[in-house]
């Protein structure tokens, strides 16, 4: 057919695609602080190294990688596990996938409320406790929203990305299973062998994907620690746009250095993971 | 004997999430009709249905917003399907300079979080007064549905290929004809999976259309919001699951069209 189809084709992607990369560039190029319309001109590298040896950033840096590498790790690993269960008891369809994919649907808006009104000080859980006589008063319950700890954007996370993962690497482990699984089995492994040594690698690239997605999502997302998150320290999304709506206008520069941060950090996650895979391949 | 205990413990597993994910709805609902609900009672101690009379007060406007904002999220959804298709289609049936810059921009959204994204554009989009538009929503909201889309699309376009397309050709249709009749009805399945994704998506962001929208837009999610962090848990628990039942009815109404396409029975006779 006619050779300047496919450059039709391309038309949306590319005008979508020249406006995000306009977008982040724009972003980098005001970190180094060029904004005119602020009357800032000088490039410099100040606002990076500001950042980089104020407490409060290195707080914010700090939270953000141990919610995003805590719940990560966490809904990887039960994620598999969910994955498996639904392959192995054969619901790969159906209500039980329906339930599951009710999780996707709800916003994280709203897993903030439910841990809300479980996990607070006066919630379900503080109630049963204080019902079982765990705890005299309510001030006994542990704080776990609002606080350093960071338990409740870390189980939110969890909550959310568990059916994630398990939605996400169904298909292949299911194909996997079918095929050359459970032709394992037939050849004399046990179902535990069979599933370590022939499934479960085999079933790597689909979970190491969305690995590395809720790593990268969980740690540049804005809404739960917004809504869970303590006063101090933020985590950096958050602090990122406290400075950005300061209004000293002078004060963009520092989020978009924060901003610039996350960005080095989130591709260095992607490169490491692509480093890991392609590794893997060559062996 | 090992197989069976494994079994076992996998199904006792599934169970328990399924619990953990039921459990908060149920425990959202109830909070719907709570008048008070003192410490340290299991119970609420009185119901009321004022979060329900707030939710359908015309002053509050929620289902006027609510409708606004499943529209706008069916716009981005219907783009980005159809975006989706045709970037699909150039990436896997053509070959083409700059093929491996495209590939790239497909997945590059997911490695820029859209808060980082959204603050850097911001200033562009007030240049060019796309900030507070809603053109400006959709575009940002487009952008980051898109490798999503892209991706089952691909999949798809990949498995379906061209031959049947070209058959048709080879007989005589014309090429537009041969893709309406035979590609089109095979990545119907594809096409709705990706309205159904890059809807949800988008009904769900809340920081990126708060900063784009500039207030201006109001989606239903930046309109819930102020409520669970004010702390109305009665209030935001009825806005809740508005945002979650309406959802459904969308992806109903998505379903029911599917099954109402009359390309569903040609596709029994090919």
């Amino acid at each position: 057919m006619n050779k300047k189809t496919p450059y039709i084709l391309i038309m949306p992607i590319v005008l979508l695609g020249v406006l995000f990369i306009f977008g982040v560039i724009n972003g980098i190029v005001q970190s180094f602080g060029y904004i005119p319309a602020f009357d800032l001109t000088d490039i410099t590298l100040d606002y990076y190294i500001e950042i980089l040896n104020s407490p409060t950033f290195l707080d914010s840096l700090k939270t953000s990688l141990q919610i995003s590498i805590i719940s990560s790790i966490l809904a990887v690993i039960l994620g598999t596990i969910l994955t498996a269960a639904l392959v192995y008891t054969g619901h790969t369809e159906g209500k039980i996938l329906q339930i599951i994919k009710l999780a996707i649907i709800i916003p994280h808006t709203i897993v903030a409320l439910f841990l809300i009104s479980i996990l607070s000080q006066n919630g379900l859980i503080a109630r049963l406790f204080y019902k079982l006589g765990w705890i005299s008063s309510q001030g006994d319950f542990p704080l776990l929203l609002y606080t350093k700890n960071n338990f409740g954007i870390i189980l939110g996370y969890i909550w959310k990305e568990i059916p994630f993962v398990a939605y996400f690497s169904l298909a292949l482990m299911s194909s996997i299973n079918k095929t050359l699984g459970e032709a394992s089995e037939n050849l004399g492994a046990s179902k535990l062998k069979s599933f370590f040594y022939i499934t479960l690698p085999l079933s790597m690239p689909a979970i190491g994907k969305a690995f590395l997605i809720i790593l990268t999502f969980s740690f540049g997302a804005y809404d739960l620690p917004f809504l869970l998150g303590a006063t101090m320290p933020k985590a950096l999304p958050v602090q990122a746009h406290i400075e950005y709506i300061h209004p000293d206008l002078r004060h963009r520069p520092y989020a978009m250095a924060m901003n610039g941060l996350i960005l080095i950090i989130t591709w260095t996650m992607a490169g490491m993971y692509y480093l890991i895979t392609t590794k893997k391949n060559k062996r | 004997m090992k197989s069976t205990n494994s079994n076992k413990l996998l199904k006792i597993f599934l169970y328990i999430t399924l619990f953990t994910i039921l459990a908060p709805m149920a425990i959202l609902i109830l909070w719907i009709f709570v008048g008070r609900w003192p410490w340290p009672n299991l119970l609420p101690a009185t119901y009321s249905l004022r979060a329900i009379k707030e939710i359908f007060a015309p002053y509050s406007n929620v289902f006027s917003i609510l409708f606004s904002s499943i529209l706008l999220s069916l716009s981005v959804a219907i783009l980005s399907a159809i975006i989706a298709t045709i970037t699909a289609r150039a990436l896997v049936l053509y070959d083409f300079i700059g093929k491996t810059v495209i590939e790239f921009l497909t997945i590059a959204p997911i490695l820029v979080p859209g808060a980082v994204f959204a603050m850097g554009i911001h200033i562009v989009f007030i240049k060019l007064s796309l900030a507070d538009t809603v053109l400006g929503v959709i575009i940002i909201h487009l952008i980051y549905t898109l490798p999503y889309t892209i991706n089952i699309m691909k999949d798809l376009t990949e498995s379906v290929g061209k031959q049947m397309e070209v058959q048709a050709y080879v007989l005589g249709a014309s090429p537009l004809k041969s893709f309406i009749y035979i590609t089109f009805p095979l990545l119907t399945p594809g096409i709705m999976a990706s309205i159904s994704m890059a809807y949800i998506t988008s009904f769900s962001q809340y920081f990126i259309t708060l900063l784009i929208g500039g207030g201006t837009v109001k989606s239903f999610n930046v309109l819930m919001v102020p409520f669970i962090a004010k702390g109305d848990r009665s209030l935001s628990s009825a806005y809740a699951l508005v945002f979650i039942i309406s959802t459904l009815l969308v992806f109903l109404i998505i379903d029911k069209i599917i099954k109402k396409l009359p390309y569903q029975d040609n596709k029994e006779e090919i």
